[in-house]
């Protein structure tokens, strides 16, 4: 790798915040075992493997950034050079806008928006194939859970589905 | 003669005209996950495995089970017509199967490798069946210490062969291990780890975080490059091999299938890594090595034989001891769990029909696959023309259906979108979700032998140590994870390391 995808201690290395994300877990879990009561050797209370584990965390967490600071790591550009990362970027927020939506508007009012957005996302599908995919699946899925399965799917405020 | 009569009263069961057909869907799904790249066993598995509440746990099971060994087939349809692994265990396969496939020999590539399949999966069956009686009269004299001590064996084993740094995989499996002791303690009914959430108390699903890390971040990871196939065309003929491809094939089947089996059965181990393994015994034992990477069918009928051996290897620790060695076993344990049923020693003789019943079923099932993989060939090859911008979309709809009905809760949706775009970083930035998968499935049972073992010997920590096959795993874990501060170790670590641990 060159100077411009490895770097040591700089803040776009991203071993060093993977190993910093890792520590700051690790800290929380430990003090998750304090909270729950570590209880005895010979007799261990709710908290006892998540303190040692969180400790364990820790130590392996250490390990990486210990690693990216002598050695250097990958920048995060890097990680991502080539690559269209927009594309994951855009399904990750149509997924978000669809776990927000799926409650208030239903299992159909809900899918059938998010596969049409998908089809359109990733590599587009025209839109005459687009439609009836969008539609049909949802509902196909939909018709063999309700009405074959009898499994209730979320309906929404409006009842629809 | 007992064993011929479990096999006769198992084959009573596997041939029930409703597990006949979940058999042949389990093998079908199986081989279409295997054939389409980008969806795994694991995705299939748990995407099907709500579908299995429905019926019996011999149903379920049979089917969960056949989609496994079933993507062991169909991953090498893939390799070697397109150059791209189905799934994981199929990597090798591409490098000869598919220079075979352009020197116009895909007929006999494809035939050797389901047939190979076909014949080592058969063999670790008939393993299966001798074997695992036997290691579960000797595994009801395991204790708490010895069960700890394997599961802490299996997931360093997993650690090591996982690909990259080995802190970053320890420290997946610590959180595994973390997310698996989420909710309510198992000895003191305290909750943990639930904010508040009443949706938390009875721990996150197996179903959503595995479908989020494997289903939701493939189709991610996959949008950011354009796939491109380059999908043989000419018309495949001839797919049973000649005579010289049998003898040069012969030797190859017969190790592979050996190794793959004995790889299997290790904690950790599987079929990735025994078809890595075959495919670098056979090139070292070759008289004339030059010819691998050239379309050498040595290539890939070792390899081929060496996973599907491993893929029947794999059952015997989920099965004698309850303990699964890798993350498909670790689902096939939810499929169990979710049915009421704890595999371990005393299942095969609790539950003698599902055992054998599950045994049979493998038989049958690889004799269906044959059917599948040869004369319907082209079939397969057709599917592989389906279009990803069309495949990804819907793939998401059914994981989220998958999920949504395996709880009939929303939250398990939140949950599994969350550990999709978790899973999605995760792999950008080289942490592996396979260690993850399998300490979160043996999370709560590592606590829980732990502590009985604590309690048990009240305090003392050598009762680890006393106990000789306790201190044995103990000793392989400390040697494996002290290893690789050797740079002769670490190397030879590289060699071996998976891309994923399934």
């Amino acid at each position: 790798m060159t100077d411009q995808t490895n770097v040591k201690l700089r803040l776009n290395n991203s071993e060093l915040w993977g190993g910093l994300i890792g520590l700051a877990l690790g800290a929380f879990v430990v003090w998750s075992g304090l909270k729950l009561r570590l209880g005895t050797i010979n007799d261990p209370g709710s908290g006892f493997v998540l303190f040692y584990t969180g400790l364990l965390m820790c130590v392996f967490a250490v390990t990486i950034i210990v690693a990216a600071a002598t050695e250097g790591g990958p920048t995060f550009g890097s990680r991502w050079k080539d690559a269209r990362w927009t594309k994951p970027l855009l399904v990750i927020a149509s997924l978000i806008a669809f776990s927000f939506a799926l409650n208030p508007l239903g299992f159909l009012l809900s899918t059938i928006p998010l596969m049409l957005l998908l089809l359109r996302l990733i590599d587009p599908v025209r839109w005459s194939l687009a439609i009836p995919i969008a539609l049909l699946a949802p509902l196909g899925v939909w018709w063999v859970l309700k009405r074959l399965l009898l499994i209730q799917l979320p309906s929404g405020i409006l009842e629809i589905g | 003669m007992e064993t011929l009569l479990n096999v006769g009263h198992g084959f009573g069961i596997a041939l029930l005209p409703i597990n006949l057909l979940y058999c042949f869907i389990g093998v079908f799904v199986g081989t279409l996950v295997g054939v389409l790249p980008g969806i795994g066993p694991i995705s299939a598995m748990s995407l099907l495995l709500p579908i299995t509440l429905s019926g019996t746990p011999e149903s379920g099971i049979i089917m969960m089970a056949g989609i496994y060994y079933g993507s062991m087939y169909g991953g090498s349809t893939t390799s070697i017509l397109v150059n791209i692994p189905g799934e994981a265990a199929s990597v090798v396969t591409c490098i000869d199967g598919h220079q075979m496939a352009k020197q116009g020999r895909a007929g006999p590539a494809l035939g050797i490798s389901a047939l190979g399949s076909f014949i080592a999966g058969t063999f670790a069956l008939i393993a299966l069946m001798l074997v695992a009686p036997s290691l579960a009269s000797v595994a009801i004299a395991f204790g708490p210490a010895e069960y700890f001590s394997l599961m802490v064996l299996g997931l360093v084993v997993l650690t090591f062969l996982t690909q990259g740094s080995m802190a970053k995989a320890l420290l997946m499996a610590c959180i595994g291990i973390v997310l698996g002791l989420i909710g309510l303690d198992s000895i003191t009914a305290q909750p943990r780890l639930t904010f508040g959430r009443l949706e938390l108390i009875d721990g996150i699903g197996l179903v959503p975080v595995v479908m989020g890390l494997f289903g939701i971040a493939e189709v991610l990871i996959n949008t950011e490059q354009l796939i491109k196939r380059d999908v043989i065309n000419a018309k495949i003929t001839q797919l049973l091999p000649n005579k010289a491809d049998w003898k040069a094939s012969a030797g190859p089947i017969g190790r592979g299938t050996i190794l793959g089996f004995f790889l299997g059965i290790l904690p950790g181990g599987g079929s990735v890594i025994s078809s890595f393994a075959s495919y670098a015994l056979e090139k070292r034992l070759s008289k004339t090595p030059e010819r691998f990477g050239n379309g050498a069918i040595e290539g890939v009928a070792g390899p081929e034989a060496a996973n599907n051996a491993a893929a029947g290897g794999a059952f015997i620790p989920l099965m004698t001891l309850g303990i699964p060695p890798n993350v498909v076993m670790a689902l096939l344990l939810g499929a169990f769990v979710v049915h009421g049923v704890q595999p371990g020693p005393l299942m095969i003789t609790q539950n003698p029909g599902l055992f054998w019943g599950i045994v049979a079923s493998m038989y049958i099932g690889n004799v269906m696959l044959l059917v599948l993989n040869l004369p319907l060939i082209g079939m397969w090859v057709q599917l592989l023309k389906l279009p990803y911008n069309i495949l990804f979309p819907l793939i998401i709809l059914f994981t989220i259906i998958g999920v949504y009905c395996s709880s009939n809760n929303v939250f398990d949706v939140y949950v599994m979108i969350a550990f999709g775009v978790i899973g999605y970083f995760m792999r950008k930035i080289g942490y592996e979700p396979a260690p993850l998968v399998l300490a979160f499935v043996l999370g709560p049972m590592l606590e829980n032998n732990l502590r009985k073992s604590l309690i048990l010997s009240q305090g003392d920590l050598w009762t680890f140590v006393e106990r000789p096959i306790s201190a044995v795993c103990l000793a392989i874990a400390v040697v494996l994870l002290v290893g690789p501060l050797l740079p002769s170790f670490r190397k030879k670590r590289e060699l071996v390391a998976l891309e994923e641990g399934a």
